[in-house]
């Protein structure tokens, strides 16, 4: 089932709060939506580092997402806050089922070095769903030195 | 406003007397005071033509009244030009600078300026002795505020933002570069696919912007340790970096980008 399809109750899972934020897919939106992000990582006691990048990913998920979304779409991003990490999942819906997100760009090595993990998902749809893409952040509340 | 002005008409001798005295001349102090005192209205009124953008205008009078007494101690009549013509582009400059030096892009009270000059100063000390970036509770407790304070401190700080990106950079230029470790970094974009998209658009930005991109996402470095090796603040870094992305995004070609 996709997310857009059916919004997910904002409850507990699992000990982690839920926040979710749906915009309709316009660029002019993000930046409503990377305040949610830094806000939630700043609460959370992320260190400094931390939730800058964790705001730039968003940032750059969301601007990705943005430039293959279906006309008059929405965005909808979900954080998981979880005890020492925020995992965020953010999804749209495209008009065709051969839309992809390429991993071979430089928006994907800012994804790749901001997050601790990231990773995207093609859905093709079908039964009447629109196809959707979702991109995948994990991002831990420390930054630990690589 | 020429020599023949007749509210500064009579100051003009002044000037020269002013500049001609010796560093060490007594009169200086005495001289340089009603000069000062003369020349006030063009500070008030240079100040007064910046008073619409969120600072006080008493302040904007003293950063104003400053680029005066530059003005004034730097003018020499014998170069042959005017002093308003001087002096007006000195003072204009001294209350841009104050603009600059604040940024914020937006009204934020007074509280909360503080508030961010003390977190910044905490965040500094912090990433020293911690070797990497403190978290809110851990500047809560540096400066004895509640962190709820410290969370309100933290998003003000994301008003602040210089009015215009390169008007920062000529201002700042001088800060360290990192030869060594940016050469590391350039080896490492080397390796990437998208290199031939992103090489012109990164020779495109400053070099501190550079620099710091190369070492952000080539260099395996963390915004903190960045801070240190360039010699400005995590914070700065965080908005040079959050600005140069964006700025790297409306100029790589969206089918670059995406693929």
């Amino acid at each position: 089932m996709s997310d857009l399809d059916s919004p997910s109750p904002a409850e507990t899972l699992d000990g982690a709060s839920t926040v979710e934020v749906r915009t309709s897919a316009s660029a002019a939106l993000i930046p409503t939506i990377r305040a949610v992000a830094s806000d939630l990582a700043a609460r959370a006691d992320f260190d400094l580092d931390a939730i800058s990048d964790l705001r730039m990913a968003v940032d750059e998920a969301c601007a990705t997402l943005v430039d293959v979304a279906a006309p008059t779409s929405s965005l909808l991003c979900r954080f998981l806050v979880r005890p020492e990490r925020i995992e965020v999942n953010a999804q749209v819906q495209t008009k065709h089922v051969d839309t992809v997100v390429s991993t071979d760009t430089f928006g994907w090595r800012v994804l790749q070095t901001l997050a601790d993990d990231v990773s995207v998902h093609h859905d093709p749809g079908g039964d009447g769903r629109a196809p959707t893409v979702s991109i995948r952040l994990d991002k831990r509340s420390s930054d630990v030195l690589r | 406003m020429t020599r023949a002005d007749p509210e500064y008409g009579h100051l003009y001798p002044l000037l020269e007397r002013y500049a001609t005295l010796p560093q060490d001349d007594q009169d200086r102090e005495r001289l340089r005071e009603e000069l000062v005192r003369g020349f006030l209205p063009v500070a008030h009124h240079i100040a007064r033509r910046f008073s619409n953008r969120g600072e006080p205008l008493d302040d904007l009078v003293q950063v104003a009244t400053v680029g005066l007494i530059n003005a004034i101690d730097r003018y020499s009549p014998e170069r042959g030009s005017d002093f308003f013509s001087f002096a007006v582009p000195t003072i204009s400059g001294e209350v841009r600078r104050h603009f600059r030096d604040l940024g914020w892009s937006m009204r934020v009270p007074r509280r909360l300026k503080d508030l961010h000059v003390s977190i910044n100063g905490a965040v500094s000390e912090l990433s020293q002795s911690l070797g990497r970036a403190p978290k809110p509770t851990e500047i809560a407790e540096q400066l004895g505020v509640p962190v709820s304070e410290v969370l309100e401190g933290l998003e003000a700080s994301e008003a602040y933002r210089s009015s215009s990106l390169d008007e920062m950079l000529s201002s700042e230029q001088g800060s360290a570069t990192v030869g060594e470790l940016v050469g590391e970094a350039d080896a490492e974009l080397d390796r990437v696919d998208f290199r031939q998209a992103l090489r012109p658009v990164l020779a495109e930005l400053a070099e501190r912007e550079r620099t710091i991109v190369l070492l952000r996402f080539f260099g395996n470095m963390t915004q903190t340790q960045i801070a240190d090796r360039v010699g400005i603040s995590q914070m700065h870094v965080s908005r040079l970096l959050a600005q140069t992305l964006d700025r790297l995004r409306s100029r790589l070609d969206p089918e670059t980008r995406v693929g």
